[in-house]
């Protein structure tokens, strides 16, 4: 997974703001959201990003795996990330 | 436009964020980089053509451009006047696309030839956006003093076989909406990656020239039926923008949620947003930091609050938009 060329982030207070420039979107997430959005820069797969925030939050990992892959969907419909694994 | 959309966490719970107070920093820098203009265009919202007679130095520019790096602003757009008559504009954009930044261009397209087509598409614009406001030469010249349909079409011939993300915006007049099918159409067969239009703004000469640009209600409304036809007809293969709100829509929206936007001029004033007469700062006189800071204040000063409701009522006053206001922000 990477971002879209013309996506660029900026963390804030609240957590990070997302702006698709190229359609002129802004989105913002709270923390979580950030370190989603974090470990996505880093190059992390999905797996990856479910595991260690499962162990983070010491939550459930099929609860995390249901919300991440819903999160990232929704990246990726609005044309934030794109390489994600159908 | 700038649209926020709220979008919610993992776990569903409604975020902060979407107020312009909450955040570092603006989203998007509006600079128009200079006031002198090769056109004379009968709706010019700047009242473009002179260029200003205390405009930025190199060295303010300079200053400028790193407290925009510094902030880590993620979007500008240049426009003028006709930015490509300032010398400095492909440093300035060289400079912003070094760092990452996301660069759109508002231009007549009048001085784009082959070469400065390819400068550009090295630089990777987010888009270049050229001001096509008519599909002949009678309509797009009687809009656009001194201008030259061909020159601009060419213009975008030489962006898009360059690989540039170009855009045609079109603004509707009264003499000119009937072209609005054809102008589509041509941008589609030219390559042009988005076309952007939307209601007249009654703002500098076009608010002088009212009751001749204005179109009527009944135009409009085939306008809009046109629009959604057409962005039916290229869904998928060139984007049609159009926002269905007027300048006054726009203000009484803006007055409740202001844009995390600002609007630089020539002179460094930073306006409040394009149809207000009020300057919030001076990057003469303030830093970015302190500029973002009175603007979130100047939306809430009693003045442009009053101002803003007596131009809601009484459109007259969008006359007033570039005789600038200084507002005093303790």
């Amino acid at each position: 997974m990477e971002f879209e060329k013309n996506v660029k982030i900026r963390r804030e207070k609240f957590g990070t703001v997302i702006f698709q420039t190229l359609c002129e979107k802004v989105f913002v997430t709270n923390q979580t959201g950030s370190a989603i959005l974090q470990m996505i820069e880093e190059e992390k797969d999905l797996d990856n990003i479910v595991a260690e925030l499962a162990q983070n939050f010491e939550s459930d990992f099929e609860i995390v795996a249901k919300d991440v892959t819903e999160f990232i969907m929704e990246l990726k419909e609005n044309q934030i990330i794109r390489g994600v694994a159908e | 436009m700038i649209e926020n959309e709220l979008r919610y966490s993992p776990q569903n719970k409604p975020l902060a964020g979407y107020d312009f107070t909450s955040y570092n920093a603006p989203l998007f820098i509006a600079w128009q980089l200079n006031s002198a203009c090769n056109l004379d265009c009968l709706h010019c919202c700047e009242e473009a053509g002179e260029p200003l007679p205390n405009e930025l130095t190199k060295e303010e520019i300079d200053t400028f451009c790193q407290e925009i790096v510094q902030l880590q602003i993620p979007y500008v757009a240049i426009s003028g006047g006709e930015p490509l008559l300032h010398p400095d504009f492909f440093a300035i954009c060289e400079f912003f696309r070094s760092h990452g930044i996301s660069l759109k261009a508002e231009t007549n397209g009048h001085l784009i030839d082959r070469q400065v087509a390819k400068q550009m598409a090295k630089l990777g614009f987010r888009s270049i956006q050229i001001s096509v406001d008519g599909a002949t030469a009678q309509t797009f010249e009687k809009m656009r003093g001194h201008g030259n349909l061909q020159k601009t079409l060419q213009a975008c011939q030489y962006l898009t076989e360059a690989g540039v993300n170009t855009e045609i915006v079109f603004v509707p007049t009264k003499f000119n909406i009937h072209e609005t099918s054809r102008l589509i159409d041509m941008a589609y067969q030219m390559g042009i990656y988005g076309f952007y239009t939307g209601k007249i703004m009654q703002v500098g000469r076009a608010a002088q020239n009212w009751e001749i640009l204005c179109p009527s209600p009944q135009d409009y409304q085939k306008f809009f039926v046109t629009l959604e036809e057409k962005a039916a007809l290229y869904d998928g293969q060139m984007k049609i923008y159009y926002y269905p709100y007027d300048v006054i829509e726009e203000l009484k929206y803006r007055l409740e949620s202001p844009a995390a936007s600002l609007l630089i001029i020539p002179n460094g004033k930073a306006k409040l947003i394009g149809p207000l007469p009020f300057v919030c700062g001076d990057l003469r006189q303030h830093s970015l930091a302190e500029i973002w800071s009175r603007y979130q204040k100047a939306w809430r000063h009693p003045e442009v609050v009053t101002f803003t409701n007596n131009v809601i009522t009484n459109n007259d006053l969008l006359k007033e938009a570039n005789h600038w206001r200084e507002l005093s922000l303790a």
